[in-house]
C-alpha cells in the first residue's frame, strides 16, 4: 500500500509495470534485432540500403501509408458523426448501440473475411441478386480491387475510432454546449468551437490507433485487393515464410516503425493534451490549425446574437420543432453505419446454421451439426477453454497496468508522454511476425517457452497499448480539480483515485479492457511461436482448421465468439449500471 | 534491469538463430520427454486425420512407442528459432520441399539414417523422395481445372498450359496462383505456355517467365493465395478456368462440383519428413519415418486422402480407379513435370536465392 501511495506520488513511476512487462518479453530483444538490422558489429547499413534498393518495396511502403491515412480518414468522417449520435442517445439505447459496434470487432479476422468474399464476390450475394434480378448480364467487379480493400479495412477498424471517440465525448460536460448556444452560438457554432475541440482527444487516440493497426495489415488487402493491392507486411510476412532472413526482415520492420513514428509525431502524439480546464490558459494552437470562419460572417454573425439568444430560450421549451428532420438524418445514418459494421456478422452467423458440409449464405437447410461438431470435440472446446484463461488473465494484467500507466503519462511533461506512448504502442504497430520472434527470445531466457504464462506475457505487450491510448483518451478532458477538491477533502491519493478518477474514466478502461481481451482472442502469429506446439489456442486451432478445409465448424466458432462476449459485456455493464448513477448525479454538483 | 539477463548469452543466441548456424551456447529447456515417446506434426484437417489413422496408430501398435500426434504446421521461423535455441519440442515434423531444403542446408535436420530401411521399400522410393535429410511420404501436384459448365463435352478444352494462355480460343475467367512467395508460383506454367519444352525448364529464364506472364496479366481475374481459396473460387464458380492443387479439385469433384482436371504438363513436387537436430528421440523418429515411407502403410494412406504414395510399390495394392486419382500415378508422372526445389534455393553471386530473385522480381511486377 505505502510503496502504492509513493508510486501515486511520482506519476512516472506508475508506468513502471507496464514497461516492466514490455522491456522484459520485448524490450532487450527488439534491441538486439535493431543491432541484427545494422549486422551487428560490423553495423553497416547494407539491408536498409537492400530494401530501399528495391524499387517495389519503396512503392509498396508509400501504398501501405496512403491506404492506411485514407481509411483512418473514411473512419473518421463516418466514425465521428456515429459516436455522436451513440453519445446523444438515451442511456439504455447508447448501451445497445456501443455493444452492436463492437460485435465487428469480435468478429473473428478470418470469418468476418471470408463474409465480405461471399458478400462481394463475382458469385456473391450482391451480384447474384442482380444477375437474378436480370440488371446485369456479368458480375459487377466488386471485389479484388482498393474499394473492397477499404470497404474490409474500414469495417474492421470503425470500432477502434468510434470507441475512444465515444468515451472522450460521454466526459464532454453538454451544458457547456447549451452555454455557447445560450449566448447566441448557432448550434453549428457551438459545436465547432466548443464540442469539437473538447472531443479532438478522442479523435486523435481513435486516428493514432487505426493508422498503426493499418499499417500492419495483410490478411484482409491479401484477400479482397487486386494484384496490386499489397501492403508491406505482406512482404514482410513472404520473406519470413520462404527465406526467412532475420536481418533483413528486421531491417523492414523497423523501416515501417519508423514511418510509423514519424506520421504519428506528426499527426500530434499528444493523446491527453487537454488538461484542467482551468488550471493552464486554454491553448490556441488546435484552434489555429481550423479553419476559420472568416472575418465577415463573424461580424455578420455577431448582429445577429442576440436574436439568436432569445430564440435559444424559446426552443429549449418547444416541443419537437425543426429537431425533427436532424433527428430523421441522424437515425438513417446510424442505421446505415450499423447495417454496414453487422451484414458481415449476421453472414457468419448465418452460414454457421447450414446443414451441408462447406459454407454456403443463404443456407440450404439449417441445423446444429457444426455446433454440435464444435462442442462435441474435445480439441476444440480444450482450445476455446485455454483461450479464454489467457484472455481473462490479460485483460485483468494489462488492464490494470495500462491504466496505471495512461494515468501515469497524463502528469509527465508532453514530450516524454510522446516517447513513451510510441514505446508502449511499437508492440502494435510492429509486424507480429517481428514481435514475436523478439518475445520469443525474451521468453526463452525465462523459460516461459510453451507456457500459458509465456503466452500471457505476449499478449499484454499488445493489449497495454490499446488500454493505453484509450484511457488516455478520456484522461484527457478530465478534470483534475475534482482529485484536488476530494484531496481537500482530506481523501488520500488511493481513496481519491477509487471514488473520484476511476469512476469518470471508467468507460474508458471498459474500452480498454474490451480491446485488450479481443487482442488476446483474436491473436495467432505470435502465439504459434511462443506456444511451441504445445499449447492451442482457440485462434491457432481455427487457422489449422482454415488451412486444410473451410467446414462451417469456423463460422460456428465464430459466431461463438460473438456471443461469449457479448455476454461478458452485458455482465459487466449491468454491474457499471448499478453503481453508476450515484457518481454521475457527483459531477455536476461539483 | 541485468539481474534477468545475460547479456552475452543472449547475443549468442540472437545471433546464433540468426545466422542460423552453430548450436546456441544457452542451455535452455531441453524437451521435457521421455525416451519412450514421439512427438509428431501431422498437418491440421483430413490430412492429419490421415496420418494418424494410417501412420501414427499402426506404428504405436508395432513398437509400443507412445506418439503424441500435433495437427499443426511448422514453419521455417519456428524451425529455426526452435533448433537454434536448443528447445527442440518436436521430433518428427513434415514441411513443404522449399522449408525442408533451406533448413536441411542451414543445418537445422538430422541425417536420415537409410540403413534401417528395407530394400524392396527402399528401391520403390521415387529418387527425389529420399534426400539426405528427409523423406517424402507424399506427392502432389497443380494441375489446370475446368468447369464443365462453361466447357461442356463437345467444346474444345485446353490441353496443354500453351492453349490456357490462349485466350481467345479459350475464353473464360481465370485464377491461378500468386507468385508472391517466390517458390510456388505460375514460373514453370509460364515457361510452358511459352513453348519450353518440360526437360529444359530449369534453369528457369526469369525475363522469359515474366515475359510470358506479361501475356497472360490481363486475363487473370484472381490471382489466389491458398488452397482453401482456390477450393471457394472453384465451387463458387467464379472462375471457368485456373490452376489449383489436385486434392482441392478432387474433394470437389467428389462432391459433383461440375469440374474436370487435366494433368497434362501438371506441375509435380512433395513434402518431407524430417528429424529437427536437437530431438531427444532421434533414434525413434528414424523409426518412424522409415515405417511412414512403407509401401503398405502408403497405399493405407493414399486411399484415405488423395495425395500421391513416395513409394511406387504401394500402387500394388491400390484399386485402379483410385490409382488413377492420386497425383504419383506413372501414367501422371511421366506426362507432368517435376519442380526442382533445389534449383530455387541456389544463390548467385549477390547471395539472393532464385527464390528471391522470383519473389523481388514478382514485387515489381505487380506494381506495374
Amino acid at each position: 500500500m505505502r510503496t502504492l501511495q509513493t508510486l501515486g506520488r511520482m506519476p512516472i513511476g506508475l508506468t513502471v509495470p507496464a514497461f516492466a512487462i514490455l522491456i522484459i518479453v520485448f524490450g532487450a530483444p527488439i534491441v538486439l534485432l535493431f543491432l541484427t538490422s545494422l549486422n551487428a558489429p560490423a553495423l553497416s547499413i547494407a539491408n536498409y540500403q537492400a530494401f530501399l534498393g528495391q524499387q517495389a518495396n519503396v512503392r509498396v511502403l508509400f501504398q501501405t501509408i496512403e491506404v492506411s491515412v485514407l481509411a483512418t480518414i473514411i473512419c473518421i468522417i463516418i466514425g465521428y458523426p456515429t459516436a455522436y449520435l451513440i453519445t446523444a442517445a438515451p442511456k439504455r439505447l447508447r448501451m445497445v448501440l456501443l455493444v452492436l459496434v463492437i460485435i465487428p470487432y469480435l468478429t473473428s479476422l478470418l470469418a468476418r473475411t471470408y463474409a465480405w468474399i461471399v458478400i462481394l464476390g463475382d458469385r456473391g450475394l450482391i451480384n447474384n441478386l442482380l444477375l437474378d434480378l436480370g440488371l446485369i448480364s456479368s458480375p459487377l467487379p466488386l471485389i479484388y480491387n482498393r474499394v473492397a480493400v477499404y470497404i474490409g479495412m474500414v469495417h474492421i477498424m470503425l470500432p477502434v475510432m468510434i470507441l475512444p471517440l465515444v468515451s472522450v465525448m460521454l466526459g464532454i460536460d453538454k451544458s457547456l454546449v447549451a452555454a455557447a448556444c445560450s449566448m447566441g452560438a448557432r448550434p453549428f457554432a457551438a459545436f465547432w468551437r466548443v464540442f469539437l475541440p473538447l472531443s479532438l482527444p478522442g479523435v486523435r487516440s481513435g486516428s493514432l490507433l487505426v493508422f498503426v493497426l493499418c499499417l500492419g495489415f495483410y490478411i484482409t488487402p491479401a484477400a479482397l485487393g487486386g494484384l496490386r493491392d499489397v501492403m508491406l507486411s505482406t512482404f514482410i510476412a513472404a520473406q519470413v515464410a520462404t527465406s526467412f532472413n532475420m536481418a533483413r526482415t528486421a531491417a523492414a520492420a523497423f523501416i515501417l516503425l519508423g514511418i510509423a513514428a514519424v506520421i504519428v509525431s506528426a499527426l500530434g502524439l499528444d493523446l491527453s493534451d487537454t488538461p484542467g480546464r482551468a488550471e493552464q490558459p486554454p491553448r490556441k494552437s488546435w484552434r489555429r490549425r481550423l479553419p476559420s470562419f472568416g472575418t465577415l460572417t463573424r461580424n455578420l454573425n455577431e448582429l445577429a446574437k442576440p436574436y439568436r439568444a432569445k430564440r435559444w430560450a424559446a426552443e429549449l421549451y418547444q416541443v419537437g420543432g425543426d429537431g425533427r428532420d436532424r433527428k430523421i438524418v441522424g437515425t438513417v445514418f446510424v442505421l446505415i453505419v450499423m447495417f454496414y459494421l453487422l451484414f458481415p456478422g449476421v453472414v457468419v452467423i448465418t452460414m454457421s446454421f447450414n446443414a451441408g458440409t462447406f459454407l454456403q449464405f443463404p443456407p440450404s437447410s439449417l441445423s446444429l451439426r457444426w455446433y454440435r461438431s464444435f462442442f462435441g470435440d474435445p480439441s476444440w472446446t480444450t482450445a476455446a477453454l485455454t483461450s479464454i484463461q489467457i484472455g481473462v488473465a490479460v485483460v485483468i494484467l494489462s488492464t490494470i497496468v495500462g491504466m496505471l500507466a495512461a494515468y501515469g503519462l497524463s502528469r509527465t511533461v508532453p514530450r516524454l508522454r510522446a516517447i513513451l506512448t510510441m514505446m508502449l504502442l511499437t508492440p502494435i504497430t510492429f509486424p507480429s511476425i517481428v514481435v514475436g520472434i523478439a518475445a520469443y527470445f525474451g521468453l526463452l531466457n525465462l523459460g516461459l517457452i510453451g507456457t500459458i504464462t509465456g503466452i500471457i506475457l505476449t499478449h499484454c505487450i499488445g493489449a497495454v497499448g490499446y488500454v493505453v491510448v484509450i484511457v488516455s483518451a478520456t484522461l484527457g478532458n478530465f478534470d483534475r480539480r475534482l482529485e484536488l477538491a476530494a484531496k481537500s477533502m482530506r481523501a488520500g491519493p488511493l481513496r481519491t483515485f477509487m471514488k473520484v478518477t476511476l469512476p469518470l474514466i471508467w468507460p474508458g478502461v471498459m474500452g480498454g479492457a474490451v480491446f485488450a481481451f479481443i487482442h488476446s482472442f483474436d491473436e495467432v502469429v505470435k502465439t504459434s511461436l511462443i506456444s511451441g506446439f504445445s499449447i492451442r489456442t482457440l485462434p491457432l486451432k481455427m487457422w489449422e482448421n482454415m488451412r486444410h478445409e473451410i467446414d462451417p465448424t469456423i463460422a460456428a466458432v465464430a459466431s461463438l465468439l460473438i456471443f461469449l462476449p457479448l455476454l461478458w459485456l452485458v455482465a459487466l455493464y449491468v454491474t457499471w449500471w448499478r453503481s453508476r448513477p450515484k457518481d454521475q448525479l457527483a459531477v455536476p454538483q461539483l | 534491469m541485468s539481474c534477468w539477463i545475460n547479456r552475452r548469452q543472449f547475443m549468442q543466441t540472437t545471433s546464433s538463430a540468426i545466422a542460423g548456424g552453430a548450436l546456441s551456447s544457452v542451455g535452455g529447456r531441453a524437451s521435457a520427454q521421455s525416451p519412450g515417446e514421439l512427438r509428431v506434426l501431422v498437418y491440421g484437417g483430413d490430412t492429419g486425420r490421415a496420418n494418424i489413422e494410417a501412420y501414427v496408430k499402426p506404428f504405436q501398435a508395432e513398437t509400443g512407442i507412445r506418439v503424441t500426434p500435433i495437427t499443426d504446421d511448422i514453419r521455417l521461423a519456428q524451425l529455426e528459432l526452435m533448433v537454434t535455441s536448443n528447445n527442440v519440442t518436436i521430433d518428427v515434423i513434415a514441411t513443404n520441399p522449399n522449408t525442408h531444403l533451406i533448413a536441411a542446408a542451414r543445418g537445422h535436420l538430422e541425417q536420415i539414417d537409410y540403413s534401417i530401411y528395407r530394400r524392396d521399400e527402399l528401391g520403390g522410393l521415387l529418387d527425389f523422395t529420399k534426400q539426405p535429410f528427409g523423406v517424402s511420404g507424399l506427392i502432389y501436384s497443380w494441375v489446370m481445372f475446368y468447369n464443365t459448365e462453361k466447357f461442356p463435352t463437345p467444346k474444345p478444352r485446353p490441353s496443354s498450359w500453351a492453349e490456357f494462355w490462349d485466350d481467345r480460343r479459350f475464353s473464360g475467367v481465370r485464377a491461378f496462383q500468386s507468385g508472391q512467395s517466390g517458390t510456388e508460383g505460375p514460373w514453370e506454367e509460364a515457361l510452358l505456355a511459352d513453348g519450353v519444352a518440360p526437360d529444359a525448364i530449369y534453369p528457369m529464364d526469369i525475363d522469359r517467365v515474366f515475359a510470358s506472364l506479361d501475356r497472360i496479366k490481363p486475363h487473370i481475374r484472381r490471382w489466389w493465395g491458398s488452397g482453401s481459396e482456390i477450393q471457394q473460387i472453384m465451387r463458387d464458380k467464379a472462375a471457368d478456368i485456373g490452376n489449383c492443387y489436385d486434392g482441392r479439385a478432387g474433394v470437389l469433384i467428389d462432391q459433383r462440383a461440375p469440374l474436370e482436371i487435366n494433368r497434362n504438363q501438371a506441375k509435380l513436387t512433395c513434402d518431407y519428413w524430417a528429424i529437427p537436430r536437437g530431438s531427444a528421440n532421434a533414434r525413434n523418429a528414424q523409426r518412424f519415418i522409415e515405417f511412414a515411407t512403407r509401401a503398405e502403410r502408403q497405399a493405407a494412406f493414399a486411399q484415405l486422402i488423395a495425395f500421391g504414395p513416395s513409394n511406387i510399390n504401394a500402387y500394388r495394392t491400390i484399386p485402379e480407379d483410385r490409382a488413377r486419382r492420386l497425383p504419383s500415378h506413372p501414367d501422371h508422372l511421366a506426362s507432368g513435370v517435376l519442380m526442382n526445389t533445389r534449383w530455387y534455393i541456389e544463390a548467385g553471386s549477390d547471395g539472393r536465392t532464385n527464390a528471391e530473385r522470383l519473389r523481388d522480381r514478382w514485387n515489381d511486377w505487380i506494381l506495374r
